[in-house]
């Protein structure tokens, strides 16, 4: 089937087979490769990505079920030296250490920020529970979303 | 009813592979021209953040900075075997072998230097905030990169190339005495829980955590690894269990085989105690492992100190909890 | 807060893959991609315990897009492990745990592979399994693994001595026995294991992946293969997490085995299911603890009996129940001390290292009974500790002499005031 969808402010159009997933698209087809599988059960959010401002694990959604709609991968943040606030907190607070959970977590936090700039401690960790981290215990990653809200509303 | 209890956990924790095997770490050095330096090691930077140590420890020898130093590492090609990234042997043992690699590449560096200087010895030579510096005279001093990039043109080369092997010896098998771990490091945390009486859920709402590694070569670092033990440690004491039938796991997938999440991890306060460890770089020890011990201890104390139950087999899962509560054999 | 790009030793200095971390840019093995590369699947057993009495793999071979099918016949070297080499890459006869991998499986693409697995054919003799490390160490129960380990599934025993534990209990004027369980646990970690490995244009085996001893793997792939040091390659990508769960061999030789094989790029990825089968575990143990202390609350002599179950293989059991043993006592010293500690292979699945290494497991067990013997005594689990905890000069019960960095009583001194008087009770 052909589908059509915005990746990153780029349209694309794409030829898929009907059980491929978004996240397969995305790291196989448009080598977008910072969206990982970490369970494939959308379980772990590694494959968070953001679909319409709102996150979704892309290991569950279809490729079909993207057509027509845009998508934001951590690629489609900062830059080197034009980092998303998100992104600088996570490195300014040592939110980072494996990485392997960080793109998932910088989109769950930049969703997050986007409807609600102002988020409380509880909500910040409701907002940030759909994505699993095995190494920080989460303390830092809390920090940043905190400092990221922070730089946000200024 | 939801009751509250605090208890204490005390770990040690022996570093290094241990028992007479020959714990070897090794690193290769190279200082260029302009004064930033490469170090070659084996040791694999798993997110602990031993290719950040290294390089601090680095930049601390050649007075630069951790980011003038490039880590390569965990290349078979290219890099020295260092041993495996386990142990919490890193920091003190890879560690030891940088500070020794390094120190190595730069004696023909402050001999060169002495000369420059008009200093009669290289032990008078010292490496700090980008400078070769006569020692105790600070105003004699020349930018490292203008001398290192003069001694290269004189044909000079600063390369390194060492090894550290931690002491221990093989304990007695029929007797288990010997000396089988150095150094060894030590942790103590508090665990404030609160127990559901009616569902038997356990919630971990702060734990204080104290450990002795030696010297903290990177707090930010090291309160990671508190944090990231601490949250093992909460789902060692009431979430995780490999489920077996037969030999088959019953559970091998993230949404049964639950880990913590931001939602069942407490909040968390770090002391770091610096007992320096005179063999280690800079009296570090190691803290990667010890980190996660104690909380698993405090956890089961603080819920024996919320409801008078003490629980013998982990997890300590609601179920277990509650039959604790109805038994007859309340503790 | 002080975090610097630069700075040295005590600095809050960022790690510099922190940048590459938060942009998506770091390469994690799975990222990395080679033209041409095939796609390699393993056949792993359901069974815990079993013979394989035959293969079929006709079906597998003629299936669409498959490369290559592989069995034990062609792996020069069958076999791997950080102390034993008692895993085969692929199994020959003799399943031991469920996960054992048995047949390899190449495929131009993912789900090519997988179809073609699913057409693999094998035919296995269930055989009656070891499950419970009590029952497998017991001198009736078939070995595991005779030719290598011998004739009995105790695959490391260490007794740790020391003084006289008869003089010690007549010194105790209060006992607390009791028996603790820690169960088996996965490391977890995040990133699900996968390799690629290739020939490159020197015609060495180039092998990518997340793994926490290059050198190692590299000793193993090469002596499975049958090549030189310096015919193989291992270079490490991001690594997404280890806790021990990276240190054994996962995908590495299969990967490179089919590499060779086919000299084409290979690629492996397990799904977090396969993950779960393809690496070590954290040891159950049994811990029958015994501890006995003065009314003055100084401890005079603790027995202990531990028993690790090692699963179907040996990897580093041996030095993990040693560590269980060495640290059996606590940070506190006890005159008298007996330990007895021992690894039991199973049919389970192989345990290994796991963040702590068999220090973990002893410390359920010696902190539970201090609490118990606080209550005993009338004493606070605090004073307790301090009364008998480490200092420079103790000596262990391994008779080591602590001679330097001791800092045990700084530590509880930090923690004192957060322990506070809330009791539920």
């Amino acid at each position: 089937m052909k589908i059509e969808l915005k990746v990153n402010g780029v349209d694309r159009r794409l030829e898929v087979e009907p059980e491929e997933r978004l996240l397969d698209i995305l790291r196989e087809r448009l080598h977008l490769t910072g969206t990982k599988e970490g369970c494939g059960e959308g379980e772990c959010g590694a494959c968070t990505v953001i679909m319409d401002g709102k996150t979704v694990n892309s290991c569950m959604v279809l490729a079909g079920q993207a057509d027509g709609h845009a998508v934001t991968t951590i690629e489609g943040l900062g830059k080197r030296g034009s980092l998303h606030p998100v992104q600088k907190a996570f490195l300014e607070e040592g939110a980072v250490q494996c990485g392997f959970c960080t793109p998932g977590m910088v989109l769950s936090a930049k969703a997050l920020l986007d409807r609600n700039p102002h988020p409380g401690k509880e909500e910040i960790a409701v907002a940030m529970s759909g994505n699993l981290c095995r190494c920080t215990g989460y303390d830092r990653i809390l920090k940043a979303v905190e400092r990221a809200a922070g730089e946000v509303e200024q | 009813m939801k009751k509250r209890g605090r208890g204490l956990g005390c770990a040690w924790y022996g570093t290094g592979y241990g028992n007479g095997f020959p714990d070897v770490s090794s690193a290769f050095v190279e200082i260029h021209d302009d004064g930033s330096v490469s170090v070659l090691t084996g040791a694999i930077d798993v997110g602990q953040g031993s290719s950040t140590i290294f390089a601090q420890i680095a930049a601390e020898e050649l007075g630069i900075d951790a980011d003038e130093v490039t880590v390569i590492s965990g290349d078979t090609d290219t890099t020295p075997d260092s041993g495996t990234s386990a142990a919490t042997r890193h920091t003190y043992n890879t560690g030891n072998a940088v500070i020794k690699a390094v120190t190595q590449a730069k004696a023909g560096l402050l001999a060169y230097a002495a000369r420059a200087l008009h200093c009669t010895s290289a032990d008078g030579i010292e490496l700090k905030d980008h400078r070769v510096r006569v020692k105790g005279e600070p105003a004699r001093s020349l930018p490292l990169a203008e001398v290192v990039s003069q001694a290269r043109l004189d044909g000079e080369r600063f390369l390194g190339s060492e090894s550290y092997t931690a002491r221990t010896t093989r304990v007695n098998p029929e007797t288990g005495q010997g000396s089988p771990y150095w150094p060894y490091a030590f942790g103590c945390q508090v665990a404030e829980v609160e127990v559901d009486t009616e569902t038997g859920n356990v919630r971990v709402l702060k734990v204080v955590a104290a450990h002795d590694l030696g010297k903290a070569i990177n707090p930010l670092q090291a309160e990671g690894q508190i944090a990231g033990g601490i949250a093992q440690g909460v789902g060692f004491a009431l979430l995780e269990e490999v489920q077996l039938s037969e030999g088959q796991i019953k559970n091998p997938s993230l949404s049964q085989y639950l880990i913590p999440t931001v939602l069942d991890t407490p909040e968390i306060h770090a002391i770091l105690v610096e007992e320096p460890e005179e063999t280690g770089p800079y009296g570090a020890k190691g803290l990667g492992e010890p980190a996660m011990l104690p909380t698993i201890a405090a956890i089961v104390n603080a819920i024996d100190d919320a409801v008078g139950v003490r629980i013998t087999s982990l997890p300590a899962t609601p179920e277990k909890i509650l039959a604790a509560l109805a038994g007859p054999s309340k503790t | 807060m002080n975090d610097v790009i630069g700075g040295t030793v005590g600095g809050r200095v960022l790690r510099e893959d922190a940048w590459g971390k938060v942009l998506g840019q770091a390469a994690f093995p799975a990222d990395v991609r080679r033209e041409g590369q095939i796609y390699a699947v393993a056949v792993r057993s359901p069974h815990a315990h079993a013979r394989i009495r035959g293969l079929r793999l006709d079906e597998a071979r003629k299936a669409e897009g498959v490369v290559a099918v592989l069995t034990s016949a062609d792996v020069p070297h069958n076999g791997h492990g950080v102390l034993y080499r008692d895993q085969p890459v692929l199994v020959a006869d003799h399943v031991r745990m469920a996960g054992d991998p048995v047949v390899l499986v190449g495929a131009e693409t993912p789900a090519q592979a997988r179809a073609a697995a699913g057409r693999v054919e094998v035919d296995y003799e269930v055989l009656p399994g070891l499950f419970d490390p009590e029952e497998a160490m017991k001198e009736e129960a078939p070995a595991l693994h005779p030719e290598i380990h011998g004739g009995s599934n105790i695959v490391y025993h260490l007794p740790v001595y020391k003084g006289d534990t008869a003089k010690g209990w007549a010194e105790a004027e209060v006992t607390v026995e009791r028996d603790y369980q820690t169960q088996m646990l996965d490391h977890a970690f995040l990133q699900p294991e996968a390799v690629l490995a290739y020939v490159d244009e020197r015609g060495h085996l180039v092998v990518e992946v997340a793994t926490q001893y290059a050198h190692y793997d590299r000793g193993e792939i090469a002596h499975a293969l049958g090549l030189k040091f310096n015919q193989v390659r291992v270079r490490t990508r991001s690594v997404g997490g280890a806790f021990g769960g990276r240190e054994d061999i996962s995908l590495q030789i299969m990967a490179a085995l089919m590499a060779w094989h086919t000299q084409r790029p290979v690629k492996m990825e397990n799904t977090r299911e396969e993950s779960f089968y393809s690496h070590s575990k954290r040891h159950p143990m049994r811990m029958h603890y015994k501890t006995g202390a003065t009314r003055a609350g100084k401890l005079t002599v603790m027995e202990a009996r531990i028993v690790g179950d090692a699963g179907a293989y040996a990897s580093w059991s041996p030095n993990i129940l040693r560590k269980a043993a060495i640290h059996a006592t606590g940070p506190y010293e006890i005159p008298h001390v007996r330990v007895d500690a021992y690894a039991v292979l199973t049919n389970n699945p192989y345990t290994g290292a796991m963040r702590g290494f068999g220090a973990a497991q002893p410390v359920l067990a010696y902190e539970s009974q201090m609490d118990l013997l606080a209550r005993e005594l009338g004493l606070s689990p605090w004073e307790v500790r301090l009364r008998n905890i480490y200092r420079a000069g103790s000596e262990t019960a391994t008779g080591q002499v602590l001679s330097g960095s001791v800092g045990m009583e700084e530590c509880l001194k930090a923690v004192k005031s957060y322990l506070g008087e809330v009791s539920g009770r």
